[in-house]
């Protein structure tokens, strides 16, 4: 037994030791080790590294204001070098980016600190031992050619390039200019995509564009992740949704939406406008909810049905003190300020009030127990 | 001719097939084989490969082959149709429509797969080829008699045949750029690639990233590495994201070549076959031939 704690006493210190002594780096970061190594104890022998985590550890997210303009890409320039070193409009594409998944559309990985570029991770040299990522100059080539070659579906260096001793070379000052001035024109969203179906009962999908946008506050990035310039630019156009599988045509939907069940619920026999929550579900929130995001009654998250529009649900700790009577458009009289709300307002029917407890001659609306003013806010 | 019974004809000819038998079980002893663990190898991502031809060019520049110059190579009318490596050019690459998904075509570069077991190494007769350690397959153009065997055992089709010297044989394909490795360099093609969709590297590190690659994108590729055990396993390995049957890949089992090449040639062979029916073919004939001048005799007579 002793022996047992002895070796536990020497061997104590060691873990520890091995558990702290972690790189400058590593101390900066506020990481799980398990995000990165898979082993439990890594050493420098076996470090046990995980694939490079492309597009997790996203911690930095900038505008494409906050990123240079423009630069040129001559790390790996070498004088014998076919082709001149292309001059990169970074807030053009920032911009682009801005569009689709933000900056780590390039910047795929991005531990806390600064914005990580690409030498940072990629080798200049190709014959390499380390053969899990590409070399800087492939890298580069990838990340462009993804995008490049599905729009535009060039691949001729010389639409990046300019070749080595030509004529063209000479303005290089000002084609850094220029590519600084870039922008992406601006986009205009459709308002209503209207899809039509090969379902026989309920042809017709009515994607509302800027319900989502408005109503609904989604943002462009819960629908639009990943997605390169080919959307709009695609020389290679998207394989027609009739040509796709179920899941594939209803993937972005069912980000939100149970598309499993529920088909109705999208699929019309006609056209369908805007969203109408009284249409909808019988609860009209134009008078007194239209400013709310939809969170502040629809509590639990993705979850939309089942909420009764009994006000008492949201509103339980109302009562005759606190409750300002006049934002319904009607202000009390003094005698009537006094009643508990459900002496009025009999089974929490707050739309019409009875007055047979008192008198037995009136009704409402014709009888008001107070003066209408114009509705406050 | 002196003369010979019918006997002592076959008798002779009898001695000299078994002696030429006796000289093909000698010559039976397959290469070798012998795989280094550390032997070299080239992971093709047709993913990655955008088709821009640059390593045609630096392969015909290595190697001294007429070139023309490289803005020539942005030509993309050439993958209207499907070209095969020839003597002119060592590696080519082929485009085929990509029709699962809403993507860019897909490329594909072809040359020597440089196989672990060749079957021309196993073909050839005189042995001007070899499976050297770092898992290149080279010819030897002093040994060469230009029997053109190793461009029918290939798999893949690749030996090409310079037709147009014909007292000098000259095969040729790739020879893993034999020359610049043993000067410490990179293949021409893998140093030209500007996007490095062929990567230059140990055998075993390469199927390790292309496994990473397919486990971190299942929707990427399909699930196989061609190469690693077609034909036994090839140094040049691949990664696809279509079945490679349907990107003009061989379809291939997984036993070397030289297995079935072999058991043909030396199933043929064996047990004096091919002289045997040879000549009893012939004597059938000439027994038909004698009958009928008989009876042809008989008829005027």
């Amino acid at each position: 037994m002793k022996t047992k704690l002895l070796i536990l006493l020497i061997a104590l210190p060691l873990f520890v030791f091995a558990q702290n002594k972690v790189g400058k780096l590593h101390q900066t970061q506020a990481l799980n080790c398990k995000t990165c190594h898979s082993c439990d104890i890594p050493t420098k022998e076996n470090p046990c590294i995980k694939p490079c985590p492309r597009e997790r550890l996203i911690t930095i997210e900038q505008t494409p204001a906050d990123a240079p303009a423009v630069f040129t890409i001559d790390k790996m320039k070498k004088t014998s070098d076919i082709y001149a070193p292309v001059v990169f409009s970074h807030r053009l594409h920032a911009e682009m980016a801005d569009m689709g998944g933000g900056c780590r559309m390039c910047h795929h990985y991005n531990p806390p600190g600064e914005v990580v570029g690409c030498a940072d991770c990629h080798e200049l040299t190709r014959k390499r031992t380390d053969l899990s990522k590409p070399d800087l100059k492939g890298a580069y080539h990838q990340q462009c050619m993804n995008c490049h070659r599905q729009w535009s579906g060039k691949v001729e260096c010389e639409s990046c390039h300019a070749q080595n001793g030509s004529a063209k070379k000479t303005e290089s000052k000002p084609k850094t200019d220029l590519a600084a001035k870039k922008v992406h024109q601006k986009i205009n969203p459709p308002a209503i995509v209207k899809y039509d179906t090969p379902k026989a009962n309920g042809k017709i999908v009515s994607f509302n564009h800027t319900d989502h946008v408005s109503t609904f506050s989604i943002d462009c990035e819960k629908c639009h992740s990943n997605e390169s310039c080919n959307k709009c630019h695609a020389k290679y156009k998207p394989a027609s949704l009739a040509n796709r599988s179920v899941a594939d045509k209803h993937v972005v939907c069912a980000n939100c939406h149970n598309t499993k069940a529920n088909c109705s619920d999208c699929h019309k026999n006609s056209a369908v406008g805007s969203f109408n929550h009284k249409a909808r579900t019988g609860f009209d929130i134009a008078k007194n909810h239209a400013k709310l995001a939809c969170n502040r009654c629809h509590v639990e998250k993705g979850k939309f049905a089942g909420l009764k529009s009994d006000c008492s649900i949201c509103h339980g700790t109302w009562t005759k003190d606190n409750f300002k009577h006049v934002s319904t458009g009607l202000q009390l009289d003094e005698v009537h300020a006094d009643f508990e709300c459900s002496d009025c307002h009999q089974e929490k029917n707050y739309a019409i009030p009875t007055c047979k407890n008192c008198h037995e001659d009136k009704t409402y609306p014709k009888d008001k127990p107070g003066k209408m003013v114009k509705k406050s806010k | 001719m002196a003369k010979q019974s019918r006997r002592d004809f076959l008798k002779t000819y009898a001695i000299i097939g078994s002696a030429a038998a006796g000289l093909s079980s000698s010559t039976k002893a397959a290469p070798k084989n012998f795989l280094s663990e550390d032997r070299m190898a080239v992971l093709v991502d047709t993913t990655v490969c955008i088709g821009c031809r640059k390593c045609e060019w630096a392969c015909k520049t290595a190697h001294n082959l007429a070139t023309d110059p490289i803005e020539t190579y942005e030509d993309r009318s050439v993958f209207k149709e499907q070209r095969r490596p020839t003597d002119k050019a060592l590696t080519v690459v082929n485009e085929y429509p990509n029709t699962t998904s809403d993507k860019f075509p897909i490329n594909v570069k072809v040359q020597c797969m440089h196989c672990d077991k060749p079957a021309c190494v196993s073909a050839c007769i005189v042995g001007a080829f070899t499976k050297n350690e770092n898992g290149s397959v080279i010819w030897d153009g002093d040994k060469c008699i230009g029997c053109r065997y190793c461009m029918v055992a290939c798999p893949f089709q690749i030996p090409a045949f310079e037709f147009e010297k014909a007292l000098k044989p000259d095969i040729k394909k790739c020879d893993f750029c034999i020359e610049r490795t043993s000067k410490d360099k990179l293949p021409a093609c893998i140093e030209m690639c500007p996007v490095e969709a062929i990567i230059y590297g140990r055998r075993e590190d390469l199927l390790k990233v292309a496994k990473d690659r397919i486990k971190n994108y299942p929707h990427r590729y399909v699930n196989r590495i061609f190469g690693e055990h077609e034909v036994g396993g090839t140094s040049w390995l691949y990664l696809s994201s279509r079945q490679f049957e349907e990107i003009a890949f061989p379809k291939l089992g997984n036993d070397p070549a030289p297995g079935v090449s072999e058991a043909i040639q030396h199933g043929i062979f064996a047990y004096f076959v091919p002289p045997v029916a040879l000549y009893a073919l012939l004597g059938g004939v000439m027994w038909l031939n004698k009958n009928k001048k008989n009876h042809e005799s008989n008829t005027e007579n």
